[in-house]
Order: C-alpha cells, then structure tokens, then sequence
C-alpha cells in the first residue's frame, strides 16, 4: 500500500487547492440548476410578450388582457437597446406597440398596420403572434359587422378566441412526467460538466506530483511491481473521486430536498459511472504529463467540448443528426441519454439505460487501460532510463 | 535598458511554448466543436412552413379549400400533404410532420409533443373553428348580417407591422464564441500570473537574480507585462482570425474592431493574473486556482455555458454584467455586431481600459518595496 499511502499523502498537501475548486464547481452547479429553469425553448409554448400600448383605451386594455391570457407578459423600458437585449437574451419573444388611435381604426374597421412589433428575425414566435393578433383583430372586425358596438364585439371576440381546439397526443407516444424534483432533474443534467471539471482539476495536481521525475525514479528502483503500482495509483483514484463524487451527492441532496427516491437512484447510479470515467480519463490525460499550469486550459477544452457535442448545455434534438452521430462515441452522450429518459424527455427504455451505462463504464474501462498501456510503454522503454 | 529587457521578456515568452501553444489550440479546438455543435441550429429556428398531414375523415370542402389557400402561398404557413391516417401517423413518428389535422365534422389535432410549431397548427385550427362558429352563429341570429360578417372575415388583414431592431446577425448561437474569445483573454491571466513569480525573490529563482540586479523593478515589471500582452495579442489575434476566417463566423462588418476588442481583452487577463501573482502570501497552486476558479466562475456569468444566463443576470443584478470582466469582453463583440453606433462598445472598451490600470497599480503596489531576510 506505499503507492496509495504516498497519494493520500500528497492528496493532504492538496486538499485546500482542491476544495477551491470543489467550492467554484458547487456555486456553478447550484447556479446552473437554478437559472437554467427551460427544458427546451421548443418546448415553450407561453411566450414572454412585451406590450407598449400607446392607445390606453379600454379596447387596448383588452387586447393586452387576451394577449396575457395565454402569455406571460414582461415589462420592459421602451428604449430601442433595451428591447434588442431583451430579444437576444429571450428576456422577451415578442415586442409589441398598440399605436395610438387603435380602439378608433378598430371602430372602422381600417385595422391594418395598428400594431407594431420588434423582432431580431423570422422566429416562430413572431409568426404566431402575428397570427394571433391578425386574427383577433379580423374577429372583432367580423362582430362589429355583425352589429356589435366595439366594447361587445370585443367582448364577444375574446369569448370565442378563448375556446381551445381539441389536441391528442399520439398513440405511440408514451412519455411520461418525471416523478423527480425539476431542479434535480437539471442538477443532474449538468453534472456531466461539474464533475470533468473537478475531477481534473483536482486529481491532476495529485498524480502529476508522483509522476514527477524524482518520485517516478524512486519508485522504479523499488521493489513494486508496475502493475502493482498503476492499481494502487487506481485504487487510490478511485477513493480519491468517490469523495469527491459524494459532496456532489450530498449537494444534490440539499437540492432534491431530501433523499432522493425511485428513479433519482438512477441518476445517482448514472453520475456515479461517469465519475469513474472521469477519474479514468484524468488519469490517461496525466500519462502525458502535461504542465501543471496546462491543466485548466486542458481541462476546459475536454469538458466544455464534450458537453457541447453531446447536449449538455444544448438540448440534444436540437442538435444536428451529424452531430449526434458523433456524440454517441462520447461517454457523456449516453449520460445526457438516461437523463432525458429520468426527466421525461424521451420513453424509459431499460435496455437503452443498460445499454448507456455500460458504454460509460465500458470508456471508462478503455480509458483505464490506455492509461495503463502508455505508462506500461514509457516506462518499460529507453525513457524509463534516467539520463 | 528597457529594450534589453524586453528583447529578453519576448525570448521568454516565445519559450514558453507549452503556454502559447495551448492557448492558441484551445479556441481553435473549441471553436471547431461549437461550429460542429451548432451549425445548424440558429437555421432550424428560423421559420419555415409547418409539415402537416391532413386526414380528411369526412367531406368538409371548406376546410379543405382553407389548408389549400395557407399551403399555397408565396411564403406558405402550413406545408400540408393528405395522407391516410395509418400513413399521417407513420409520417408523425418519423418527424416528418409536426402534427395531423383530422377534418371530419370537427376539425381536431394530434401531435407527438409540444412545441411551437405544434402550437401554430393548433392556433390554425382554433382560427378555423372560430370563423365557422361566427358563421353558423350569424346565419341562426341574424343572417341579413352574413354577407358582411364573412367579408370581414376573408379580409386579408396586415395588423401587425413587423420592424427589424438590427441589422447584425441576430443568431443567437454565435454568444458562445463571443464568450469563447473572452475566455482565451481572461486566460492571459496564467502568463500574468507568472510575471510578479518571475520578479519576486522568494517565489523564483528568477526573481531572485532579478532583485539583485541594477534594473529598477518598475521598467522589470514594466516590462513583462509588455512581453506578456504581446504573447497573449498573438494568441487572440490568431484566435479571432481562425474563428473568423476559417469557421466563418460572422461577427458582423467592423472587424478591425473586433480584433482591437480583443487584444485590449486579453491585456485585461494578463493584467488581472499579474493582480493575483502579486498576492504573495498564496502559494503558486492557490494562486492558479483562484485564478482558474475565478475566470470560469466569470465565464459561467457572462454565457459561456448556458446562453441567456447574462439577460437573466440583467434582469435582477443589472450591475453585474458591467462589471464582470468577461461579459465586458463578450459584449464588445455583441455591440458591434448589433449596434449601429460604436456608443456602448466605447463605454465597454473604456472600462476594460480602467481595468487594466486599476489590477496594474494594485499588483504594482503589493508587490514593491519588498525585502526578504532570506528566502
């Protein structure tokens, strides 16, 4: 047990560098489950409806209360840089002016270009909208024909608008809502990034000091066997990331609000196979010995890559088939897969989450065995001779 | 002197190969998976006519010439096949449509999820059953009216004039490498970090031989900032072109500016690590990680993960987004892109500026006038 002894050792020296970064990983985490709160913006169908009513007649103040029946309204500054940032950053969907003179053009019936609305491009959004209210206003139109006075025709209009139509989901769908706490649900669903980015951060420094060249010679000339020696560098890992997998866990906890039941034990189940291929792929990227300070640049380019490519940050149907196609090299692809079917994105498929968690184990395992295979060749090789 | 001395802090920086190769590979490598990643994205979420099958369960003529009047136009909303239903819903498995219209008596929908496109065909039927109960309802209450109530309804109405606010490429995908440019700076901090270690006698032995020499430390410091800011201009100035150039991204048509954007963004990150390097009670690890941890939580703030996370910041700590060095850099590029007027870039420019001077004089004033009784 000297190799395990000896990383528990320095792991100790290390222990305050590594809790500033299992610190900064928590504050991200926590502040990602709580401000990612869209499953998708696809998925919305209550738009973020800004209205600037310029009119402020009783009409108007209908039009605003219908548009608010099926939207969330937002309120925004009227300045034109405020709106352009507000559309950008989907504070807003829509932008919309009631110009002055509405409820009289409504009355007679010249109803084109009452509205005005701001857009950044031809979204759905701003088809919808501009259907809805062409259709409200054709509405009114139709009852004031019909002999309505303006107040009643718009009474009248928001009364049958209001009827919604009759939709089914098809047969063959058979999603089901999550029985697990939303913010769990997004907690877990970025964890893919938390934990590449803690573990590398926090491992790296440990194996890179008894990779060093003096600690590597010492241990050379000893009697260990190498394979005894990369399983107790593993084994000591695998501690190693177990901790640190576990203050995720209980941070999960706090979020979940209380232990987590029925299919959460799956998430955990699937962040904890994910951790070992963390801790694998670390220790494979450590072989290489990389500069200490090279560590968090190389950290970033393998953890931000691979959770762009395999829908972490970006939901995964909105990705590109190509795209996919190579994710599902990618261990982190199959974690976001078992995720989506925890959350009720996509059917529970039990094979499928089998299917997953042994491709995560299995690159895992790969990885482990790379690492060992590179070590095996430098130190078995003419490098391994101290010159 | 200072010649001597910065031909010397270059020489050290072109050897720091490892750090500069890094740095240049790191965007090239993260630019080339977002352009992977999203590609396609911002192209897909611009609208085209809605795929529908329409299964016609009944003779309802009306509908049919209703589907045919919004499937035929120049830019058609609906993008309308009839189908048998057993065919309608082998095509909604297969994502081929976003929804099946059943027209019988009643018009009805059936989609395999909710979404906006779903939601369309949804306001589309919903228009339909409501001009045909304003119909039925004026024919039974007052049918001298219907003439008039059916012409009001066939109006083409234009309610809504659509204004674009900007120009610029509004894809909102392309944030990422705006955030992506202002994290290659802000990681000018690890070559900043190195400059007070390589200066002071009890981190280096470097610094150490530097301390005992003639050179005031003001034109020493001076200088490896100068050396670092043109190392780090280097990896920013490749950066931007290879995004710009080689992935095509489109950072609108003030390029010049993006470039000058950039390289004054990557001397705030060397001077902000040469901020933290003066610390000199931390050791190097701690001072690295802060310097890490604190730049990913900056990015993290400024969207590099999750995009609109800088409009929510907006919304609640408007403050913050003008001070978090990041998003100063990332909105540079979004100015430029959007606005017409260089008055807010100006104001982000100035601020990265003020920056630059306020971590230099503190990082200055911890680390002069130090004596060591041994080191």
């Amino acid at each position: 047990m000297q190799v395990f002894n000896a990383f528990m050792k320095v792991m100790k020296k290390k222990i305050f560098i590594a809790f500033i970064y299992i610190f900064v990983f928590v504050f991200v985490a926590i502040a990602m489950t709580f401000t990612d709160n869209n499953v998708s913006q696809f998925e919305q169908v209550s738009l973020k409806v800004c209205v600037f009513d310029e009119d402020d007649s009783p009409e108007s103040h209908a039009l605003c209360s219908f548009i608010g029946n099926d939207n969330e309204l937002v309120t925004l500054e009227n300045d034109r840089d405020v709106i352009m940032d507000a559309l950008y950053y989907e504070r807003a969907d829509y932008v919309l002016t009631i110009n002055n003179g509405y409820a009289e053009k409504l009355a007679s019936g010249d109803t084109d270009g009452v509205f005005v609305s701001m857009k950044m491009h031809d979204s759905y959004s701003t088809v919808y909208m501009g259907q809805m209210l062409n259709e409200y206003v054709s509405t009114v139109s139709a009852f004031l024909a019909g002999g309505n006075d303006v107040m009643d025709a718009v009474s009248r209009a928001e009364e049958v608008l209001s009827k919604e139509a009759e939709v089914n989901i098809a047969s063959f769908v058979s999603r089901s809502d999550p029985d697990v706490n939303t913010n769990t649900v997004f907690f877990f669903r970025f964890l893919p990034y938390i934990i590449l980015g803690a573990v590398m951060s926090t491992l790296c420094p440990v194996l890179l000091v008894l990779g060093r060249k003096d600690i590597r010679y010492r241990t050379n000339c000893s009697g260990i066997h190498q394979s005894t020696y990369t399983i107790q560098i593993f084994a000591a890992s695998a501690v190693y990331i177990i901790g640190i997998w576990l203050v995720f866990m209980i941070v999960g906890l706090i979020i979940n609000g209380g232990t987590y039941s029925g299919i959460a034990w799956l998430a955990v189940l699937n962040s904890f196979v994910f951790s070992l291929f963390a801790a694998m792929l670390t220790i494979f990227v450590v072989e290489f010995e990389p500069p200490a300070t090279m560590v968090n640049i190389i950290t970033q380019v393998v953890s931000l890559g691979m959770c762009f490519l395999c829908g972490v940050f970006v939901e995964q149907p909105l990705l590109g088939d190509g795209v996919l196609a190579v994710a599902r090299f990618l261990p982190t692809y199959w974690y976001i897969r078992v995720n989506r079917m925890i959350e009720g994105s996509e059917t529970f498929d039990m094979n499928t989450v089998v299917l997953a968690l042994s491709i995560e184990f299995g690159c895992a395992a790969v990885m482990a065995l790379l690492a060992a295979l590179v070590r095996k060749s430098k130190y078995t090789g003419k490098s391994a001779v101290p010159v | 002197m200072f010649l001597h001395e910065l031909k010397y802090e270059l020489i050290v920086n072109l050897r720091a190969k490892d750090l500069i190769l890094w740095l240049m590979l790191f965007p090239i490598v993260l630019g080339i998976l977002f352009k992977v990643a999203f590609g396609s994205i911002y192209e897909n979420s611009l609208f085209s006519s809605i795929p529908a099958a329409v299964v016609m369960s009944g003779e309802n003529d009306v509908f049919r010439n209703v589907v045919d009047s919004v499937s035929g136009e120049d830019s058609p909303l609906l993008d309308v096949r009839y189908a048998e239903e057993e065919e309608a819903l082998e095509l909604l498995e297969n994502d081929e449509v976003s929804g099946i219209i059943y027209a019988g008596d009643e018009v009805t929908l059936t989609v395999a999820g909710k979404g906006m496109q779903e939601t369309i065909l949804k306001a589309f039927i919903e228009q339909y059953t409501v001009y045909e109960t304003i119909i039925e309802d004026t024919i039974k209450n007052d049918p001298s009216k219907l003439q008039a109530v059916i012409s009001a309804l066939s109006d083409d109405v234009s309610a809504c004039t659509e204004t674009p606010v900007t120009r610029g490429n509004t894809d909102q995908f392309i944030q990422y490498f705006y955030n992506l440019i202002a994290m290659v700076a802000i990681f000018g901090s690890i070559t900043g970090l190195h400059i007070t270690e390589n200066n002071q006698a009890n981190m280096s032995p470097l610094g150490a031989r530097k301390n005992c020499s003639p050179t005031p430390k003001s034109v020493s410091l001076s200088v490896a900032l100068i050396g670092s800011f043109a190392a780090q201009a280097v990896c920013l100035i490749i950066c931007v072109t290879f995004l710009a150039f080689v992935l095509k991204v489109d950072f609108g048509d003030r390029l010049p500016l993006v470039y000058l954007a950039s390289v004054i963004g990557g001397c705030m990150g060397v001077a902000m690590g040469f901020f933290v390097g003066s610390i000199s009670v931390l050791p190097h690890e701690a001072k690295l990680a802060i310097n890490m941890s604190v730049s990913m939580v900056l990015c993290f703030l400024s969207g590099l993960m999750i995009g609109n996370i800088k409009g929510m910041i907006a919304e609640t700590v408007p403050w913050f987004n003008d001070i978090n060095p990041v998003a100063i850099i990332s909105d540079c590029f979004y100015c430029l892109n959007l606005y017409s007027d260089l008055g807010r870039f100006s104001v982000k420019v100035i601020s990265m500026v003020i920056y630059i001077f306020v971590f230099y004089a503190l990082g200055v004033i911890l680390s002069r006038r130090k004596k060591y009784a041994s080191i």
